[in-house]
């Protein structure tokens, strides 16, 4: 069996064989440059405060300077880092589309399960050595691309974390896109993803249309996972702050309402917040700007149509205002502890997830046995 | 000797209509058996049963005398070549022998090496560019490979052209006197099957209409000629099969166990052909000028 199911994934082997040569030499002949450029920038030997406008300078390098033989000077690093994560991100996609869906799909189509499943081996068995196998594959080739990009992107990843937060890689170990692409994580979505397709090939019974839905599915699951299942995997904690502390600024979009985006826990460098409302003195919410603060509101308005943010002498007026009302932020967070404890729900979370479809397939394909 | 297939008020129902109702049989072993019918009368839901693709609705079925498929011994005794043969399209011929030597304990691959050679089929060629007729003996050869004590073929040769019928049958009786297997075939044309069967199931309408060997059945049957009369004036003993009539004479297909000695009958032997035709126009109806049925039944 071991050999039918290596016949059969070789072709899907190589392809996956290839596609992670490509990315490895593509990030291995960038890594070197890349690394000498932290090597420069001072992060190495900075103290205190120093540091993270070193680090946002190291990264504002990267999105604007560069360049080697592979790809046009100006943003590579950029380009290179974003493409990366992407690649991780859609590669339990890719494996499940591909590898999962036309599992059992081309053989129902084709008719060929009347032959292989008439030798002289069981369907439970001929299933539980091809999920096993091409699933490890599966879980193998994601998380081989995610510690391949985590080595090459190691320097930025130390830059975001000592504070260079002002560019465009400013996505700490929590954001939508790092958390599922890094750590153990991608395990989790490879197994599912190819769980996922493996299954709609079965129920559906056409190869086409399952690819289909388990990308749809699975799409919407990566989706839905960052708003609404992974903030409350753990206990979120709480605390309250003043709006300068937090280094939040009064949202001029969401006027009259008002709403922070806090980017510091004090005390906790690299929480994950995830959300931020004002509260008065007594701890209860306050949801909208004090009316006395319109002045403000109007000047960083007037002066700007986008988030306060990018005008520092009217949002600063605004959020001082909101500030003098005794207006403080209480903010839910997770703490940068739980990533480890956040990672090992998630990818368990997705592990069951696939052993619990995974054993749905046996049921269904032992089912028209009586 | 054990029976082959041994079934028991054996039914199958797809949501509400019975593909297969009432069906009890018993298959000794050592035959060749020819499993007759029209496209649609329950041939390949009775396969699909014996080979556990699927479950009965109703009734039991036992595949020599264990459960269809219950495990990997189970389906080593069973050969099963399916309808329009699957294989690869993308694997070699060599590759689908090694499927076989890989899945199952008991592979011959001397005896595959030697009927692929035999048969001209290039071990480099991929399945997907044989021949209808290569790709059914292929699939015979992974079928007979694993040395089946029951080997089940349903339709082979409905996709061949004549000639390729004559080979295939003729290379598949060679396998069976060479490996001592029962065999099960079935198909919706009587003249395939008349010269390799040696048992017969007539299955029209979802039901068995007859089965037995087929020397038995041509010696219980007769076809029996003489002036114009009504069938019911015949005397007991006699069952009616079919009954033609012109103005002046009536022609009878009779199951009997005996002798029929009226001297107003000319008695005469009915071929497996007519017998069978017989017993699916029946199934029909009363009306022998069924011309649709009759047609799907000739063609």
């Amino acid at each position: 069996m071991i050999w039918l199911t290596w016949r059969q994934f070789r072709a899907q082997a190589i392809t996956a064989a290839a596609a992670l040569a490509a990315f490895a030499i593509l990030l291995a002949t960038t890594e070197s440059h890349l690394s000498s450029m932290y090597d420069s920038s001072g992060l190495l030997t900075c103290h205190g405060g120093a540091c993270a406008g070193l680090a946002s300078q190291f990264l504002d390098q990267l999105s604007s300077g560069g360049g080697s033989f592979l790809i046009p000077a100006g943003s590579t690093y950029m380009i290179l880092y974003f493409l990366s994560v992407l690649v991780i991100l859609v590669a339990p996609a890719i494996t499940g589309v591909f590898w999962g869906a036309p599992l059992i799909a081309r053989e129902l189509e084709a008719g060929t399960f009347r032959l292989t499943w008439n030798q002289s081996i069981t369907r439970t068995r001929w299933l539980a050595v091809k999920l096993a196998l091409i699933g490890a594959a599966a879980m193998a080739v994601t998380e081989a691309f995610s510690l391949i990009q985590a080595w090459w992107a190691a320097p930025i990843g130390k830059a975001v974390g000592l504070g260079g937060g002002s560019s465009i890689f400013s996505e700490g170990r929590f954001g939508w896109f790092v958390f599922p692409t890094h750590g153990i994580t991608p395990l989790g979505y490879a197994a599912f993803g190819f769980a996922l397709g493996v299954t709609a090939g079965l129920v559906i019974r056409r190869p086409i249309p399952a690819m289909a839905v388990t990308l749809a599915i699975f799409a919407a699951v990566q989706f839905i996972t960052p708003l609404w299942i992974r903030p409350h995997l753990f206990p979120t904690s709480r605390t309250v702050t003043s709006i300068a502390a937090a280094s939040a600024n009064v949202s001029i979009k969401a006027n009259p309402r008002l709403a922070f985006t806090a980017s510091v826990v004090p005390g906790q460098p690299g929480a994950w917040i995830m959300s931020s409302e004002g509260v008065n003195a007594a701890g209860q919410p306050v949801r909208t700007i004090p009316v006395s603060c319109e002045q403000a509101v109007l000047g960083a308005l007037g002066s700007h149509k986008g988030p306060a943010a990018g005008v520092p002498g009217a949002s600063a007026a605004l959020n001082n205002c909101v500030a003098s009302h005794g207006i403080r932020v209480a903010e839910s967070y997770q703490p940068a502890s739980h990533y480890w404890p956040l990672q090992f729900a998630e990818t368990g979370s997705f592990l069951i997830l696939a052993l619990a479809l995974a054993w749905y397939c046996f049921w269904r394909l032992n089912r028209r046995r009586s | 000797m054990t029976a082959v297939i041994e079934t028991e008020g054996l039914g199958k129902r797809y949501r509400t209509k019975w593909a297969l109702a009432g069906c009890t049989l018993s298959i000794p072993a050592g035959h060749v058996v020819g499993l007759v019918g029209p496209n649609g009368a329950g041939k390949t839901t009775l396969i699909n049963l014996a080979t556990g693709e699927l479950a009965p609705s109703a009734g039991t079925i036992e595949v020599l005398g264990g459960r269809p498929a219950a495990g990997p011994a189970q389906l080593a005794r069973v050969g099963y070549l399916a309808q329009d043969a699957p294989l690869y399209a993308g694997l070699p011929v060599a590759d689908h022998l090694r499927l076989g030597a890989h899945l199952n304990p008991g592979w011959d691959a001397k005896l595959a090496q030697a009927r692929i050679g035999r048969l001209g089929l290039d071990p480099k060629q991929k399945a997907g560019t044989l021949s209808g007729g290569q790709r059914a003996q292929l699939a015979l050869t992974l079928a007979a490979a694993k040395h089946p004590e029951l080997l089940i073929l349903d339709e082979p040769v409905a996709s061949l052209d004549p000639l390729a019928r004559r080979e295939f049958l003729q290379d598949l009786m060679e396998a069976v006197a060479e490996q001592e297997v029962s065999v099960v075939l079935s198909s919706h044309l009587i003249s395939d099957l008349e010269r390799a069967c040696d048992y017969v199931i007539v299955l029209v309408d979802s039901r068995v209409r007859v089965a037995g060997p087929v020397d038995e059945l041509l010696d219980t049957h007769h076809l029996l000629s003489g002036p114009r009369r009504d069938p019911a004036s015949l005397p007991g003993g006699l069952e009616v099969i079919s009954a033609s009539h012109t103005d002046v004479q009536t022609t009878l297909l009779v199951r009997s166990r005996g002798q029929v000695l009226d001297p107003a009958w000319t008695v005469s032997e009915v071929g497996l052909e007519d017998l069978v035709l017989a017993y699916m126009r029946q199934a029909a109806g009363p009306a022998p000028r069924d011309s649709h049925r009759h047609l799907e039944v000739q063609k």
